[in-house]
């Protein structure tokens, strides 16, 4: 049974006919063809899937496609405006913090509402944060320096 | 350092880094086609049995089901690395829990999920055997019963038919019997490591289309687009240029998709549907149906003088490779080369052993089979400093490699920047002057690897219109940056900007051939081979600017883009005028070729192991890790890392930071979390909340020590540093514990319980009178 749904998704807004029981995950894949958000374990371990839902980091694939109604939800491909890359997006290709860049999605998403909300994290903030998401390339190093480094340019104003 | 480069040996920005920060990248999940179809697997239930039979007709009847495929419909081609023994699909028996033994397409994947509940296999169950050395021993089960039949190659296999031994290989230098009589102190010990998943982010994914003229086009996440042609062709009895791979972006892949998988029943499905079938692990099937790494049991005898020197060493290394060799044969080769570990040791005698068992596989495994090896070794190293009072890093330094020196298979060795990677790690963590503390240690050791040999990369460089570099080759970038690596070579020998390279996804219908991206190879061999090509592509454009400038080539230089006879700057031409005149007036479209070639390599004598060069090149680093170890809780956080590797020439320092960084956190994954913890063969933790994999909290920041002793044969002197990074953390982690605690532990991985329980033995053994 296909329910008649409008979901808001990076400033869009979209109408979609979808299953009770169908998780945002596949609806932003299958759907919408918006794949930046990853399927890595379906089962809420890995982060890989992360989007924003009102600005907030969740699991795309632990969430109901119909329980995102009514909610702003933002995908990696919703980030870079005017094709010009938020800092955060920057900071990871500058500091090396994208290897295979499977994770690099969901990581960006979770920093981006860290810095939303909390703009000068230091690096244990920053670690505690990111947990919900794994990397199997990179051993961490350079993702942290670089949500650092993002914060830091987002203070001084070099982007949003 | 590299004053005399301008693109070489910079941390230039990757330059496929924005593609992937914006998710617009297409990874092998990602793939769509008109009409596709999506596939699963039904695996089997039992480790060893005979399939009597197979009832898939109520899976048919299911609406929106399109085809089932069984061991019947597979042609019967058994594929492999250098051992072919395995089918796409099980034939009359199974071997392992979740080998595939039937593939249903259907019109999306709810509907294949559910029609495997209704595909029901009647099985007659064999015997089984869980352990290497009990599937060694004389009456156990045996696996593979046509062991006699299969093809393999000469030189790397030596299989035992009518026993579960497929490769039995040996070293042997000098005299271990007088080694030991001579030696001041001899040690004994026995080692065991685990089996780890790969746990790749993007899980096995293809896309497989069956096209009307008998061709088969195949999209996959694979690591090697030519490995995979080989085998499917193999497995479905074609030849391999009916086989088309297009290579996706790859999400991760450690070894781990090396192999040909889910593409073989994938193919099946499709030539059954005419429809494009897509196919993906879920993170279950990763674990019970793709491949770990190789599990352990290494026992070794070395012995020294009081001053330190090795004298000989005998070790036996039995290597479990589960129910297909995938690989395991090749792990067991290289590994045998160097068992005693980076060090001259006069006396040598290793035996090794690849044996069959009634588990999922073992494959490729960053690293190859020296972290089992060096978890060993090591121990021996540390076990020798302690009885003879020695400084562990003073021993090392004693008896390392260095240029020149002679391996135990007999090689003159060269590029050995072993010591000063030893060195480098001391420093880092001020080794002379490091405090003693109550629970805490640090843990130095070293190790190497090997390149295989017998593998090939060739690259097609070519001229646009534009002025611009294409960069064809069939190298695959995990994420390692091998394609930023590659055009930087080839701007460098060019005299472009790296900004002017295009690099071409693998294609095998257009890119060259190439053996992939395993055995940290890709910036050796396709390194060399952009260099070469790039070199060729120079000469044609030097010939054809000489024609354009009236000029003679050798006076001419290329600079920023622009071809101008040296000293006569204003006497130029673009390269864009030179690409347009040759394509367009001249019809001499400019194409660079180029091909690694491996002239010297003798692969060694069966009888002996010995060899004067059986590598490419070898690699050496040292780890250092500092811990605190918890006495009443046996919990090990780890402090600090250091890890310090040779790569020859760091072509890009960044990316070889990130390799080092990123395999070592996952070699203390290894260490100190990860295992796969099996039941009669059954795999009991197939998820990610069972087996846990190092986050963010876990481990400090690792400090990547870049160490360079130019290779000759490298481009530029390079060599490759991806596998190298993950070998040591283990060895390290139990020497920090030794240095903590005092107490060691031979058998990975190293769980609060085995620390605990060795703290208590060791108490108990204090309190014994005398
Ligand atoms: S795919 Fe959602 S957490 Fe792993
Ligand atoms: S970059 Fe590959 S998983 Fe993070």
């Amino acid at each position: 049974m296909k329910y008649p749904v409008t979901l808001g998704v990076n400033g869009e807004s979209f109408e979609l006919l979808v299953e009770a029981h169908k998780p945002l995950l596949h609806v932003l894949r299958d759907d919408l063809n918006l794949t930046g958000a990853r399927r890595g374990c379906e089962s809420g371990y890995c982060g890989a899937c992360t989007v924003l839902l009102d600005r907030q980091p969740v699991h795309s694939c632990s969430v109901l496609a119909v329980a995102a109604v009514g909610k702003e939800i933002t995908t990696i491909e919703g980030l870079a405006v005017n094709r010009q890359l938020h800092p955060l997006q920057e900071a990871f290709v500058a500091d090396g913090a994208i290897q295979c860049g499977y994770c690099s999605p969901g990581f960006i998403l979770t920093a981006k509402a860290l810095l939303d909300g909390e703009p000068q994290p230091d690096s244990s903030t920053v670690r505690e944060w990111l947990k919900g998401n794994i990397c199997r390339c990179t051993g961490y190093a350079k993702i942290v320096s670089a949500v650092l480094n993002a914060a830091g340019k987002v203070r001084a104003g070099e982007g949003r | 350092m590299s004053a005399e480069f301008t693109v070489v040996g910079k941390s230039l920005k990757r330059v496929d880094g924005v593609a992937r920060a914006t998710g617009r990248i297409t990874y092998g999940v990602d793939m769509k086609l008109p009409g596709m179809l999506h596939a699963k697997i039904v695996r089997s239930e039992q480790p060893h049995a005979r399939v009597v039979r197979i009832d898939y007709a109520p899976a048919l009847r299911l609406p929106g089901v399109k085809a089932v495929v069984t061991g019947a419909d597979d042609p019967g081609g058994l594929f492999g690395s250098r051992m072919s023994d395995q089918p796409m699909m099980a034939h009359e028996k199974v071997r392992y829990i979740g080998e595939p033994i039937a593939a249903v397409a259907a019109v999306d994947e709810e509907t294949a999920e559910e029609a495997l509940g209704l595909i029901s296999v009647e099985y007659e169950p064999l015997p089984a055997v869980f352990d290497p050395c009990e599937a060694m021993q004389p009456g156990a089960p045996i696996i593979h019963e046509r062991m006699h039949e299969y093809k393999y190659w000469e030189g790397w296999c030596n299989p035992r038919p009518g026993t579960n031994i497929i490769n039995a290989l040996v070293l042997r230098k000098g005299d271990v019997e007088r080694g030991f009589a001579e030696a001041a102190v001899v040690v004994e010990n026995t080692y065991r490591t685990h089996a780890i998943q790969h746990v790749s982010m993007e899980p096995h994914a293809c896309v497989v289309q069956a096209e009307t003229d008998g061709r088969v086009t195949v999209w996959s996440c694979t690591q090697a687009p030519y490995l995979l042609r080989g085998s499917l062709a193999a497995a479905l009895r074609i030849p391999a240029s009916k086989v088309r791979v297009i290579a996706t972006a790859v999400g991760g892949g450690y070894g781990g998709k090396v192999r040909l998988k889910l593409e073989g029943p994938a193919a099946l499905l499709s030539m059954k549907t005419g429809r494009p079938v897509k196919m993906v692990y879920t993170r279950t099937e990763e674990f019970i149906g793709a491949v770990t790494r190789h599990p352990s049991v290494i026992r070794m005898t070395t012995g020294a003088r009081r001053d330190g020197t090795l004298l000989a060493c005998r070790a036996e290394v039995i290597l479990d490779t589960g129910a297909y060799c995938e690989a395991g044969e090749v792990v067991l080769w290289e590994v045998v080369q160097a068992t005693p570990g980076p060090y001259v040791v006069p006396n040598v005698w290793v035996d090794g052993y690849c044996v069959y068992t009634n588990r999922v596989s073992a494959g490729p495994c960053r690293g190859f089979g020296w972290p089992q090896v060096t978890w060993a070794s090591e121990g021996q190293m540390d076990a020798l400093a302690r009885e003879l009072k020695m400084d562990p890093l003073e021993i090392r330094l004693k008896n390392a490699f260095e240029e020149g020196s002679i391996s135990a298979s007999g090689e003159v060795l060269h590029s050995v920047g072993f010591k000063e990677c030893l060195q480098r790690v001391a420093e880092a963590v001020d080794w002379h002057k490091r405090e003693r503390r109550p629970g805490r240690g640090i843990g130095l050791i070293g190790f190497t690897k090997m390149s295989m040999p017998q593998t090939a990369s060739a690259a097609f460089v070519k001229l646009n219109e534009d002025g611009r570099i294409g960069l064809m080759t069939s190298a695959v970038d995990l994420g390692q940056g091998i394609s930023t690596a590659l055009a930087q070579i080839a701007a460098e020998e060019i005299g472009v900007t790296l900004e002017a390279v295009e690099v071409a996804a693998a294609d095998t219908d257009t890119t060259p051939f190439d053996s992939g991206a395993i055995s940290s190879r890709q910036t050796f061999h396709v390194g060399n081979a952009v260099k070469r090509a790039a070199g060729d592509l120079k000469q044609q454009v030097l010939a054809a600017a000489a024609t354009m400038l009236e000029a003679r080539p050798e006076d001419l230089e290329i600079r920023q883009g622009r071809v101008s006879v040296r000293g006569v700057p204003d006497k130029s031409v673009t390269l864009a005028q030179v690409g347009t005149a040759t394509q367009i007036r001249l019809g001499q479209p400019i194409l660079g070729r180029g091909a690694h070639l491996e002239e010297d390599i003798v692969m060694p004598d069966m009888a002996t192991g010995q060899s004067p060069k059986p590598a490419p090149y070898w690699k050496y680093a040292a780890q250092a890790v500092e811990v605190e170890v918890d006495s009443e809780t046996g919990k090990v956080v780890v402090q600090k890392m250091v890890s310090a590797h040779d790569c020859g020439r760091a072509i890009n320092p960044l990316s070889i930071e990130g390799q080092v960084q990123g395999g070592a956190v996952m070699g203390l994954g290894f260490a100190l979390m990860e295992e796969m913890i099996f039941d009669e063969g059954r795999v009991v933790n197939p998820n990610l909340m069972d087996y846990r994999v190092p986050t963010s909290t876990d481990f400090p920041d690792v400090e990547a020590v870049i160490v360079e002793a130019p290779h000759r044969d490298g481009p530029f002197g390079a060599k490759g540093v991806g596998e190298t990074s993950t070998i040591g953390a283990a060895a390290a982690v139990r020497s920090a514990i030794a240095d903590a605690v005092g107490v060691t532990i031979n058998e990975l991985p190293i769980t609060c319980e085995k620390v605990l329980d060795a703290i208590e033995a060791r108490t108990k053994e204090q309190k014994l009178p005398g």
